[in-house]
């Protein structure tokens, strides 16, 4: 297909006014979610969902992307000024970007940032705009054997990738799995596990169910232990990089730009992890590791540049296979289906105003977040001086308002409570909420493809290895599979040898 | 850390009989034909398995992750209370309506979370409300429910 001409149209799509405005108000909305420590993108985007479904689905997807890479352009802000990330994908930043700014160097660490994220993000979407649509094409060969291995390696990766114990992150999975088969059978449309309530018999809602566990938990884990916040408080000067600045974090911000890229399409939290495996290849390339931690830009430049272009990768499995790989974008495809959109290897060739108007958006709001970040970053350090007092009320009635919104049914409300209050528990038992939701997401795809699976073949699973590319997948995840357990297996042995040794020299 | 996991795994074993017990009352069909509560019941095998892994686990006292911090007396007051203002505003949203449970709702919390003054609690509360009333009711349309007071 002629490019140019899918390109312009995008344009036609993201310049309209609306989609202007709501281009910018995502943005924005997304700075401050990022700048404010307490409610992350997931949270944001999950109470702004019952906002979307009134407007245009490209509308929709503008505004709620907007707040995904506002969030990542933000999180660096508070990372910096006042060593707490205002988001996970910026923890690396607080430790040379707080060092920084307590230099003085505040300004140059938000400015390398800010830059950083603009070349990044507009690096991830050049990439979406060229990766997605040929992998849609090969995806429609894809069958339901294929299909049951993506969501299974998936939901493997992600397992796997949570941090903290494996088994904890597995039971979530299976939990979230659970969670999804309340309600009506994908097939069948039998009634399982509703036990007559009209409310269970449509499901547990997305929505209700990730504002409980990423809105409400995370605003009870911050009730109980309130920190006061001290803001570093220096002159904010010279916020462009000078000459040096920029020759020290070119590679950097290069390198993070294709890193960032490729790990966001892996399933998993791409922004997180590549902004910590982004400072980590700094720290072993760079000819001075020793300075790292103390103040060097690199460690800024690269982690903030990595987890821009992440965001935009991380779309691409979404918009191109249909399988969500994040919490994040488990909500995107909710938003989409809101509006009866089924993201997949049909959506380019179907919806080609939204796929391309939502990249052209992307540069725009790329753009507009530049904008934004520079001149008003004083704006956004009087903001993190709002006490607690008064936004975390504010934050859990928007989080009541949205959710009831959505079908004006107080049942969804008590299921956000009953899950925001489950989830505080099991988070502070070290279970994570991000598999859960990837899971419940994807259970009834991995259902349906399961049982059509075995209704093709008869019965029988050798049809998940006979197929070459469901073979290759399910290769693959047995790999990612035994991996951290031969790994484990040698380390413990190791360190059960170190302690036989210390027990007997004491 | 060990004893939670006990507990939660215990829990979670719970879960996985009532799961099985339940998908035993709908239609299994075979591997042919799968049918409803083929995957319910895989689940629940999975969800077993890895509890008694956990139990396995915390009983041998094997590291399942790090310690949460731990919560004052008045952490537990500031959730507890917070938790009892957003049950008491489902309960209340549509016998009194929106504008008076959001009054409500706000005062409680914005007591709770630090006991602000009372006047400056009335104030902030009553802008809040009225702006949320303003911007979702009219500004968005999203139907509010209206209670005794027909607001």
């Amino acid at each position: 297909m002629d490019f140019f001409s899918n390109v312009a149209l995008g344009f036609s799509v993201a310049l309209t006014p609306t989609n202007l405005l709501f281009c910018f108000i995502g943005s924005v909305v997304g700075t401050l979610v990022g700048v404010l420590p307490g409610l992350g993108p997931v949270g944001a985007v999950a109470f702004l969902l019952s906002l979307t479904f009134k407007m245009e689905p490209a509308t929709a997807i503008i505004m709620l992307a907007g707040i995904y890479y506002g969030a990542m352009y933000g999180g660096s802000t508070t990372s910096i000024l006042v060593n707490i990330p205002g988001e996970t994908a910026s923890v690396v930043t607080c430790l040379d970007g707080y060092r920084m700014a307590r230099q003085g160097r505040a300004g140059a660490a938000l400015g390398i940032s800010a830059f950083g994220s603009f070349i990044a993000g507009t690096f991830g979407v050049i990439g979406l705009m060229f990766l997605a649509p040929p992998l849609g094409r090969a995806a429609l060969r894809f069958g339901p054997p294929e299909y049951f291995a993506l969501t299974l390696t998936g939901l493997t990766l992600v397992a796997y990738l949570t941090q903290g114990s494996l088994t904890k992150a597995l039971i979530m999975t299976v939990l979230g799995l659970l969670s999804g088969v309340v309600g009506m059978d994908p097939i069948s449309g039998e009634e399982r596990f509703a036990y007559g309530s009209l409310t269970l018999r449509d499901g547990f809602g997305l929505v209700p169910v990730a504002m409980g566990l990423f809105g409400i938990t995370e605003i009870l884990d911050n009730l109980a232990v309130i920190h006061s916040q001290s803001i570093y408080e220096t002159k904010i000067k010279g916020l462009l990089p000078n000459r040096k600045d920029w020759q020290d974090s070119a590679w950097p911000i290069a390198r993070g730009s294709v890193l960032g890229f490729f790990l966001g399409i892996l399933p998993g939290p791409g922004p997180v992890i590549s902004s910590f495996v982004s400072y980590a290849m700094e720290k072993r390339l760079s000819r001075h590791p020793e300075k790292f931690g103390t103040g060097v830009i690199e460690g800024v430049a690269g982690p903030e540049a990595a987890n821009n272009s992440a965001t935009a990768g991380s779309f691409i499995p979404l918009l191109s296979l249909g399988i969500p790989t994040s919490a994040i974008m488990a909500l995107f495809m909710g938003a989409l289906m809101i509006h009866g959109i089924q993201p997949g290897p049909l959506f380019i060739s179907k919806y080609p105003e939204l796929f391309w108007g939502f990249i052209a958006s992307m540069y725009i709001g790329n753009v507009m977040l530049l904008v934004l970040n520079l001149p008003l970053i004083g704006l956004w350090v009087r903001v993190l001086k709002t006490p607690y007092v008064i936004l975390f009320p504010l934050i859990l009635l928007f989080c009541l308002i949205g959710v009831y919104s959505l079908n004006s049914n107080v049942a969804e409300i008590v299921i956000m409570l009953g899950f925001g209050i489950l989830g505080f528990f099991l988070r502070r038992a070290g279970f994570e909420g991000a598999p859960f939701i990837l899971a419940m997401v994807l259970g009834p795809v991995m259902e349906t493809s399961l049982r059509q699976s075995l209704l093709i073949s008869r019965g029988s699973f050798g049809i998940f290895v006979t197929r070459p590319i469901c073979a290759a997948l399910m290769g693959f995840t047995l790999l990612f599979m035994l991996w951290p357990m031969i790994w484990k297996r040698k380390t413990a042995g190791k360190d059960r040898s170190a302690s036989a040794q210390k027990n007997s020299s004491s | 850390m060990k004893r939670a996991d006990v507990t939660i795994a215990l829990i979670l074993t719970g879960l996985a009989a009532f799961v099985l017990l339940e998908a035993s009352k709908l239609s299994f069909g075979s591997m042919r034909v799968p049918r409803t509560a083929f995957f319910p019941v895989i689940l629940a095998t999975l969800l077993l398995m890895l509890s008694l892994i956990l139990l396995g686990q915390a009983l041998r006292g094997a590291p399942t992750g790090r310690g949460p911090e731990r919560i004052e007396a008045e952490g537990w007051f500031r959730i507890g209370a917070t938790l009892v203002a957003l049950i008491g505003f489902a309960l209340a949203l549509e016998r009194l309506g929106f504008l008076l449970s959001t009054l409500l709702l706000m005062v409680l919390l914005l007591r709770a979370i630090e006991s602000l003054e009372w006047h400056k609690v009335f104030a902030v509360a009553l802008a809040t409300s009225l702006v949320a009333y303003a911007l979702f009711g009219w500004l968005l349309g999203i139907p509010l429910p209206a209670g005794i007071l027909g607001i």
